[in-house]
């Protein structure tokens, strides 16, 4: 009872005072010039100093250390200053012994009847132990900050090794399914080409997510359709739709401008994931894909993107879990359904990029509705221009013209399709460089849009062709390519390819060069050169002739045949068979990019070699199999010695078949055997 | 990266105009802070001049994907900066205030380009922060250091735990969007950077070149540039005036804007 009333006795007689000594916080009290004029004992017992030490003496700024001071006078008092208050600052103050502990501040400002009489009032907070686990925390971090990145590093590297064995299991289930096979291996051979397929777009996957997650990839700014970016979409897919029996279709809101700036690459790597998660988790029923446009003015344009489907639809608690990487709704629907589970996480990076992030409303066994909106450039007018000269033209002009499409992509054929329809202009197309040259020995065309790697017969062989017909009236060849111009200038300009369009290339691109050469239709074909370039054609052209020089030499065959031209002409036609075989093999080991491919193609062509001398290629052949040795090597490089290995092949085998052996063994040389 | 258009400009710096009058007075912020350093400066111009605004890239609400640390790496970057901003609003014959390091930055935009600035106003200037070779700057390269340091610690302490404090600032409704968006969100590697530029650099050479009227206002204590630093520059400055206002710390324009007011006005009319 008497303890009870002593301390009730205490605590009716703590006085406000003692409150503000005693309390286990620090307190001061500073004017607006930083002056403390008050502060409570338990500071001043952290601080070690006396109270007229301190009093009217030392500056608030005065407790910190130098690095302190200065954020104080630039950050600190500015932010008091501006909004009235500052909570929780980090300070390491200074005792009167020189030794420092870490302290939050919190400061309050009173104002004056002028600035100049503001008082501040703070407490202050030891948290050195705080301060500890804050320190090993930050550790911590960046610890797993390594770590992440190592793991990442190592994913990008492993899944850039997988890629390159890998290609060649899809290129040999390739040429497998060519040869002839009964109905059981083919069906073997249909699921090592779709297993290998599989496994190829989870490694790309992997790949692309590495690059995102290291901030490698950076939106691209080009002009593009969205209304052909969405049909040539719809395209893809419409075939897989209809085989599972799903309608697939397209809204857009037709205030949409034709064209927007911005990346259409990302935009349809998001789509053609949502669209195909769609297609996969619908087996009746429809899917949409609504294109709203939500606002527009003179400079950004934002659009809704909506993938509605009505197929099986995902539970809610799996509703945040979708987003993760290796993340499905259920371990099942992997088994299923497939796919990797990394799409929807690609696509919602993609879309960071962006700024924007995918939404999703879902209901089991009724649909799911995926969203996302994307604020893009209004495309600009000095675009525009190109377009306007184009419009500009004569209907007449545009009757005569014909243009004719090389490309073997559908996807490809269908996108430029549309947009010469669009513009009226009449075309043809051709799936590969012969039927290319059939077609321009059948049609006048004026321009002739040629896509440069096909198969049977590519670009560069079908324009040069198409050069050799020497037709009267001489089409403008444009090349279609993704490599870069640079790559392939000298090229372009050895088998008399006018221009270049790079490859994605969006309407605007397209109409720009067809408009120019269409109006320039009756000079053509006329490529002006700078006088360096010009140098450069001709630095080529001797090579060129110093090379085919060089290609092989057939005296060391006259000699072995001891000049009987029936043997002769035997073995130069079977080293030129030998050498078209050389030539596929060299082929397959580069698109398989197999170094040890090329290393047995140069053991395998010793003797041929050595009877024609033909040093040149083998040269060629190391400097190959030592770029595909090197991982690192650069891609371009490599193709351009690919390239040139190529056109040494073409060089010997057509060399050989034209050999004219009468001024290799003269006739009257064999009358006198 | 092109070069913006004026329109990107004047939303890179957040650049505000604001004034009944037609003779530009450009306040530029010095570092630690943004255009609100000025707030309560600046209205005592309205009436007699264009005042113009802004936040340097990387502090305030300027557009922080201009930032890049090429440009950035020197003073000359935010130079360029405000005569693209005078260029935008096609300024002549202006008055540029510049306070701390952008007392600096002024000293370099009117060495590129004299013909357009008519004066030029330092509070609280220093050409060079640390001390070299007998020349008394007032810090050691330790010491900012420490700075670093200091902004390292209270960016953990102080981003993630000042936004919510500030954003949620309902009692001071007159502090406006321009203040929750402020210092908040300063990215803190910009901020490091930025202290880098500021303190390491050493613009004595550019002093020397200036020709433009120049006033320097120095104030009685400031640990950040000291009376014998305000005296340098003083020294070294052709055409100078200078004034020791009644104001402690670095900051008179926040802590005594009276004065500060007071010695700009008054330098003004002398000089007119």
């Amino acid at each position: 009872m008497e303890n009870i009333e002593k301390n009730s006795n205490l605590k009716v007689h703590e006085s406000a005072e003692e409150l503000y000594h005693e309390a286990p916080c620090g307190y001061i009290s500073f004017t607006n010039t930083g002056i403390i004029y008050n502060l409570n004992a338990t500071l001043l017992n952290w601080l070690g100093y006396k109270r007229e030490e301190i009093i009217d003496v030392v500056k608030v700024q005065d407790l910190f250390t130098i690095g302190g001071k200065i954020f104080f006078e630039t950050h600190f008092f500015p932010l008091i200053r501006i909004q009235g208050f500052a909570n929780e600052i980090n300070f390491e103050i200074r005792k009167k012994d020189r030794t420092t502990f870490p302290a939050l501040i919190n400061v309050k400002e009173i104002k004056g009847s002028t600035i100049e009489n503001n008082i501040y009032l703070a407490t202050i907070f030891d948290i050195a132990d705080r301060k500890k686990y804050e320190q090993e925390l930050l550790k911590s971090k960046q610890r797993a900050e390594k770590a992440t990145r190592a793991k990442a590093d190592f994913l990008a590297t492993i899944s850039h090794e997988i890629r390159t064995p890998l290609n060649a299991i899809l290129g040999i289930g390739n040429l497998l399914s060519n040869t002839s096979l009964n109905a059981r291996q083919r069906e073997y051979t249909e699921i090592l080409k779709i297993s290998s397929g599989n496994l190829l777009s989870l490694v790309n996957n992997l790949l692309d997510l590495s690059k995102l997650e290291a901030q490698q990839m950076k939106l691209e700014k080009k002009s593009f359709s969205i209304q052909t970016l969405i049909d040539s979409l719809i395209h893809t897919f419409e075939l897989k739709c209809k085989e599972k029996g799903v309608e697939l279709s397209a809204e857009l809101d037709s205030d949409i401008p034709d064209y927007v700036t911005g990346d259409p690459i990302k935009l349809n790597q998001v789509l053609t994931n949502l669209i195909g998660n769609a297609i996969k988790f619908t087996s009746e029923g429809y899917i949409r894909l609504v294109v709203h446009l939500m606002e527009i003015d003179s400079n950004y344009i934002d659009l809704e993107f909506r993938v509605i489907d009505t197929g099986i639809g995902i539970p809610k608690d799996k509703l945040d879990t979708i987003f993760q990487e290796f993340s499905q709704a259920s371990y099942d629907t992997n088994l299923e359904i497939g796919g990797t589970g990394l799409g929807l996480s690609i696509s919602q990076k993609l879309l960071e990029l962006h700024d924007s992030k995918i939404s999703v409303k879902s209901q089991t066994g009724i649909g799911s509705e995926f969203s996302f909106q994307i604020q893009y450039k209004v495309y600009d007018s000095a675009n525009a221009k190109a377009r306007q000269i184009f419009e500009h033209l004569d209907s007449d002009d545009l009757d005569s013209v014909r243009v004719l499409v090389v490309e073997d992509n559908p996807v490809n054929i269908f996108i430029i399709s549309e947009y010469l329809k669009e513009w009226q202009i009449k075309f043809d197309t051709a799936r590969n460089g012969k039927k290319a040259i059939e077609a321009v020995k059948s049609t006048k065309y004026n321009v002739i849009l040629m896509d440069l790697n096909m198969p049977i017969l590519n670009g560069f062989d079908a324009a040069l062709e198409i050069r050799n017909l020497k037709l009267k009236d001489q089409p403008a060849i444009l090349a279609l390519s993704a490599t870069s111009r640079e790559n392939v200038q000298s090229q372009l300009d050895r088998v008399g390819i006018n221009d270049f369009i790079s490859k994605p290339f969006g309407p605007d691109d397209l109409y720009k060069v067809l408009s120019h050469y269409i109006k320039t239709r009756p000079n053509m074909p006329i490529t002006i050169r700078s006088e360096e370039e010009l140098q450069d054609s001709a630095d080529l052209a001797c090579n060129n002739t110093a090379s085919s020089e060089k290609s092989f030499d057939l005296s060391r065959f006259v000699k072995m045949t001891l000049n009987k031209p029936e043997f002769l002409r035997k073995f130069v036609l079977n080293t030129a068979e030998s050498f078209k075989d050389y030539l596929n093999d060299f082929r397959i080991a580069t698109d398989q990019k197999k170094p040890d491919g090329i290393a047995d193609l140069i053991h395998k062509s010793t003797m041929s070699v050595y009877y024609i001398q033909s040093n040149k290629i083998v040269e060629l052949l190391r400097e190959c199999q030592e770029l595909l040795e090197n991982k690192d090597c650069d891609q371009a490089d490599l193709q351009i010695k690919i390239n040139k290995t190529e056109e040494e092949f073409k060089r010997i085998i057509d060399g050989l078949n034209e050999t004219d052996f009468d001024v290799l063994i003269p006739s009257d040389n064999s009358d006198h055997k | 990266m092109s070069t913006p258009n004026n329109q990107e400009v004047l939303k890179r710096n957040n650049v505000s105009v604001k004034g009944k009058g037609n003779r530009p007075i450009i306040f530029a912020h010095g570092y630690g802070c943004d255009q609100n350093m000025w707030r309560y400066v600046f209205p005592a111009f309205l009436d007699d001049y264009k005042v113009i605004l802004f936040d340097h890239v990387g502090a305030g609400n300027s557009e922080e994907s201009y930032y890049n640390k090429e440009k950035y790496d020197s003073l000359q970057g935010y130079a360029d900066d405000i005569l693209e901003i005078c260029h935008a609003l096609d300024l002549k014959d202006v008055i540029l205030v510049g306070h701390s390091v952008s007392a600096m930055i002024a000293v370099l935009a009117a060495n590129s380009n004299p013909a357009i600035f008519s004066n030029i106003i330092m509070v609280g200037p220093s050409p060079c922060y640390i001390n070299n070779n007998g020349y008394k700057g007032g810090f050691e390269q330790e010491d900012i250091e420490q700075l670093i340091e200091a902004l390292e610690s209270n960016y953990l302490g102080w981003a993630s735990q000042m936004a919510p404090v500030i954003m949620g600032n309902e009692e001071k409704p007159e502090l406006g969007e321009e203040l929750t968006n402020s210092f908040c969100r300063t990215n803190p590697e910009i901020a490091k950077h930025f202290a880098r530029v500021t303190f390491y650099g050493d613009n004595r050479d550019d002093l020397k070149k200036l020709k433009t009227p120049t006033l320097i206002i120095q104030c009685q204590q400031d640990v950040i540039a000291p009376l014998e630093v305000g005296e340098y520059v003083y020294n070294n400055t052709e055409n100078s005036s200078f004034r020791i206002i009644n104001a402690t710390g670095h900051c008179p324009n926040l802590s005594a804007p009276e004065a500060t007011i007071e010695a700009i006005k008054t330098y003004l009319e002398e000089a007119d």
